[in-house]
């Protein structure tokens, strides 16, 4: 249910910035998870239509870009995926590594229509 | 057909809870209360470790609890027995506490006589640790029995506590745990974390635990 209390969060940043834009309707919510982040993609599509119901994101589609979780390695420089490498550098084998992506979890942008003026 | 128009935003969903839980630590600050937020898993031994706490606390400095759950007050009831202030908190179904609900459980609390306000956050090593409460200082609890493999599986939950406990020390010899691991797991996600092992059974470890919240508490109390 994790999922759910983090949609309201975003349905509720979204409406804020369709009053500061002067939206219409909303065509498209686009959000960014980072593939180490708790977050189930699956999960979001699942309750997006539920959590938005009776707001102006309802009817919207979403849309998710994955973002790699990557670490560049301290030993040999190299960046590489963490989750595919089980937290050891695939090169060097060192685990002495630090995070650079994988934990966001963003609103990167809304498509829209506006109201005439 | 109206034209569509793309609008950037680039936030993170976090950010209006962060600026919240920023507002409240001032807050906390400029009022002298020391706020710790304590999370586990559930059956970690969170309320019994907070009674034993409480015990050996309660007589040197003013102390209120809140506690969060998702329905039912045995906790806060277990509390009110040592004759501090509790109150509960109900997230309604959430699986953790957000900075305005933390807010608003502070104001039902009342800490204008307090030193240090606890809160028991949800029983949950996944959640809590994405919203912050706005706390002074997070601790987390984790049990023997629950294994030595947990950095590994909840490794935000060890980046953002400032304090591990490692409760139920005292049955150590039954379990396959091994402290030193558990040490250097959780060193690594974050250098900077103190560890207490501890039992809320037999009392061992209540005391450097209880030592350090008295030097954090005297610390807030201290601070301008």
């Amino acid at each position: 249910m994790h999922e759910v209390t983090i949609l309201v969060e975003l349905v509720k940043m979204v409406e804020e910035a369709a009053k500061e834009n002067n939206v219409a309707s909303i065509d498209t919510v686009i959000i960014q998870i980072g593939q180490l982040s708790s977050i189930v993609p699956r999960y979001m599509r699942e309750y997006y239509p539920n959590t938005t119901e009776g707001t102006i994101l309802e009817g919207s589609k979403l849309k998710i870009e994955m973002i790699p979780g990557n670490g560049l390695c301290h030993h040999c420089d190299k960046v590489f995926n963490v989750a595919k490498n089980k937290g050891k550098c695939p090169i060097c084998g060192a685990d002495d590594w630090e995070l650079l992506s994988g934990r966001e979890f963003n609103l990167k942008e809304i498509v829209v229509t506006e109201n005439k003026s | 057909m109206d034209e569509l128009k793309v609008i950037e935003i680039k936030k993170s969903i976090y950010e209006s809870n962060d600026v919240e839980a920023a507002k409240l630590k001032k807050d906390m600050k400029d009022k002298h209360v020391f706020l710790l937020n304590l999370m586990s898993s559930p059956g970690s031994g969170k309320t019994t470790t907070l009674v034993k706490t409480i015990e050996e606390l309660k007589s040197e400095m003013r102390i209120g609890v809140m506690e969060a759950d998702i329905d039912s007050d045995v906790d806060a009831r277990t509390i009110l027995k040592t004759g501090v202030k509790a109150i509960q908190i109900h997230t309604g179904g959430m699986c953790h506490l957000d900075a305005p609900m933390t807010k608003e459980g502070i104001e039902n609390l009342g800490i204008e006589d307090l030193d240090m306000a606890i809160l028991e956050n949800v029983g949950n090593l996944v959640c809590p640790a994405e919203f912050d409460t706005g706390a002074t200082k997070n601790a987390m609890i984790l049990s023997v029995p629950e294994g030595d493999d947990k950095p590994l599986k909840y490794p935000l939950m060890f980046e953002i506590a400032d304090v591990l406990l490692i409760n139920k020390i005292d049955v150590i010899d039954i379990f396959d745990f091994d402290i030193d691991v558990i040490k250097k797991r959780a060193k690594r996600l974050n250098p900077d974390i103190k560890i207490f092992p501890i039992s809320a059974r037999t009392g061992e470890g209540i005391k450097e635990w209880t030592d350090w919240l008295r030097s954090e508490v005297k610390f807030v109390k201290e601070s301008n």
